[in-house]
């Protein structure tokens, strides 16, 4: 069989074994753009679960996927992020100084430039220098997904992990995992992180400099890189990954305790105990116009 | 001004107008608002037909009476522009000025191109995410001369007056020092917006530089001109163009009645655009 075939038939394989996250549902309560605004993930049994930590990571060393939960759909600017503090880690919008977040808009891109998100069942650790002089963020990974399709917020996918880029966001270590929906058609051509530059020139450049400039707007210095900004490698970013797999084990088993630093142990409430969330939709919350604006920087 | 939007039909469809109405009463969107906000100060009307980060090529349409804004077809499917990396959609608030031509019966001195039988085109280049129908006080910059497939298409670049940075913008080269690679970006995705749609890159005249607004201002007063020439009826080819309008009452196609004609308004849902239109197309060498 040549190495294409081999290639398309564990790709079918894939698709195939992806078909469960079909049966993950959400709920939905109060209003988008606002404090209010929860979604909760819903088991196939009709529970509610945690996307932190209900959703499987499905770690496949072979075929380089795991699975991803989307947060921000590409182009769109509310920082919606797992929470870490609500029981269940339903997804909410942060909020600072009491209003809801929205990132800025960079010159030339808009919003976040890809589908944006997190890997289950993994946490960067905030307890031990992870890199010399740098702990771990307290959330679980986070991962910029560069297909084709514009996501939707919740939506589970399977995808490849490609490389990963070490951001030091206001002094912690915060992993940008590069990967690809399995089920994307460019995903076929995407086998190690060298072919992102070819399939898609200047995608990982523009991702640096994303990262390195969004919070300049805000009044902050530029962020910066461990390993001087190079894009780690696939089989680095799997170390990585299951790295962050181990350490959330040790957080579900109970066996971290907060060290008296300012980091907060993340919520470990999960399904099991079969509580239901009735859906409570409100209408979306105007977004502020000032969300528009394109900063120069 | 008291311009307001009538809206028939569903967004994304076939059925979609805008229609821009004065004083709750539909005008032509071509012919019926003043070029001219406010001459003495420089101050024009702008159209939009296009709002930034979008991609439904959306356009004042020649044939219809009172010329409303409806999507573009091609093969009687709806147009949409192709994302080209690092852009999403448009890249400005598009749209057009009211009473302009591009005569595609002269050809331009300097461009040696005839016109594109449009309204002349405006980039606003403020902060704000502008709507389909919007009828935005703007002061211009410059002017690029985008050369569409044989054609002049004119690009004019202005400001809403509104903007907080509108007091600061006042000629071409107050562009680059304020929006720092803008006139940059906008070279390049004119030039290779259709690539996806497998056509060649656009050129520009005047090797893609800006002009000044000085030139600016003489483009427009062109445009004007020739649109005075096809609305009096005296344009060696009128190219099918509707000139019903509301208000020039010395003109043939005056009529007071066309405003009646217009649907009332009928706001549906938006269709869903295809999820083909997510992608984004990777062109090397363009940057």
């Amino acid at each position: 069989m040549s190495r294409d075939m081999r290639r398309a038939s564990q790709h079918l394989r894939l698709i195939g074994n992806h078909l469960h996250a079909r049966n993950y549902h959400n709920v939905l309560v109060g209003s988008k753009y606002s404090s209010s605004f929860k979604q909760y993930l819903q088991l196939p049994n009709g529970e509610i679960g945690s996307y932190f930590h209900d959703v499987p990571l499905d770690l496949d060393v072979d075929a380089k996927t795991c699975n991803m939960i989307v947060e921000v759909p590409r182009w769109s600017n509310g920082k919606f992020e797992i929470s870490k503090t609500e029981p269940f880690n339903p997804i909410t919008q942060d909020i600072k100084k009491g209003k809801p977040r929205f990132v800025n808009n960079i010159f030339p891109y808009h919003g976040y430039i890809h589908n944006y998100g997190a890997i289950p069942q993994t946490w960067e650790q905030p307890l031990i220098e992870v890199l010399p002089g740098f702990k771990g963020d307290n959330d679980p990974l986070d991962c910029c997904e560069i297909g084709s399709s514009i996501a939707k917020m919740g939506d589970i996918k399977k995808v490849k992990l490609l490389g990963s880029l070490a951001l030091i966001d206001d002094g912690e270590l915060d992993w940008k995992v590069i990967c690809i929906d399995i089920e994307d058609p460019i995903a076929i051509k995407l086998n190690k992180l060298a072919d992102v530059d070819t399939v898609m020139p200047g995608l990982l450049d523009a991702t640096r400099t994303w990262f390195r400039d969004y919070k300049i707007p805000a009044g902050k210095q530029p962020n910066v890189f461990a390993f001087e900004g190079e894009y780690q490698d696939q089989a680095s970013t799997l170390s990585t990954v299951q790295e962050c797999h181990e350490a959330w084990n040790a957080l579900v088993r109970g066996e971290i305790k907060a060290d008296g630093s300012e980091a907060e142990i993340p919520s470990i409430v999960r399904a099991g105990t079969h509580i239901r969330v009735e859906p409570n939709q409100q209408n979306d919350t105007p977004i502020p116009q000032e969300v528009d604006k394109w900063y120069y920087v | 001004m008291s311009y307001t939007t009538r809206q028939v039909g569903a967004k994304n469809s076939l059925d979609y107008k805008v229609y821009i109405e004065k004083d709750g009463k539909p005008i032509s969107a071509f012919h019926d608002i003043p070029l001219y906000a406010d001459e003495a100060n420089g101050i024009f009307n702008m159209v939009v037909e296009i709002p930034r980060w979008t991609n439904a090529k959306l356009e004042i349409t020649k044939e219809e009476p009172l010329n409303p804004i409806i999507q573009d077809t091609k093969k009687g499917k709806l147009r949409f522009v192709r994302n080209c990396f690092p852009h999403h959609g448009y890249i400005h608030n598009y749209g057009a000025f009211p009473q302009t031509w591009e005569d595609p019966n002269e050809s331009h001195p300097e461009t040696k191109a005839v016109g594109d039988n449009d309204p002349l085109d405006v980039l606003e280049i403020g902060e704000q995410v502008a709507y389909t129908g919007q009828v935005k006080q703007v002061k211009v910059l410059g002017v690029m001369a985008l050369l569409d497939e044989g054609e002049t298409d004119w690009k004019v670049i202005a400001i809403d007056i509104n903007d907080p940075l509108a007091p600061k913008l006042n000629d071409i080269e107050d562009v680059e020092k304020h929006l720092p690679g803008l006139l940059r970006a906008t070279n390049e995705w004119f030039r290779i917006y259709k690539i996806p749609d497998g056509k060649p890159e656009n050129q520009f005249a005047f090797s893609g530089e800006a002009k000044n607004k000085k030139y600016t201002l003489d483009v427009i007063r062109e445009c004007n001109e020739a649109w005075k020439k096809l609305i009096s009826g005296k344009s060696a080819d009128a190219k099918k163009i509707d000139l019903t309008n509301t208000t020039l009452s010395d003109t043939a196609t005056y009529s007071a009645e066309a405003a009646s004609a217009v649907p009332a308004a009928n706001v549906l849902p938006d269709e869903p655009i295809d999820k083909s239109i997510d992608k984004w197309f990777f062109i090397s060498g363009s940057a």
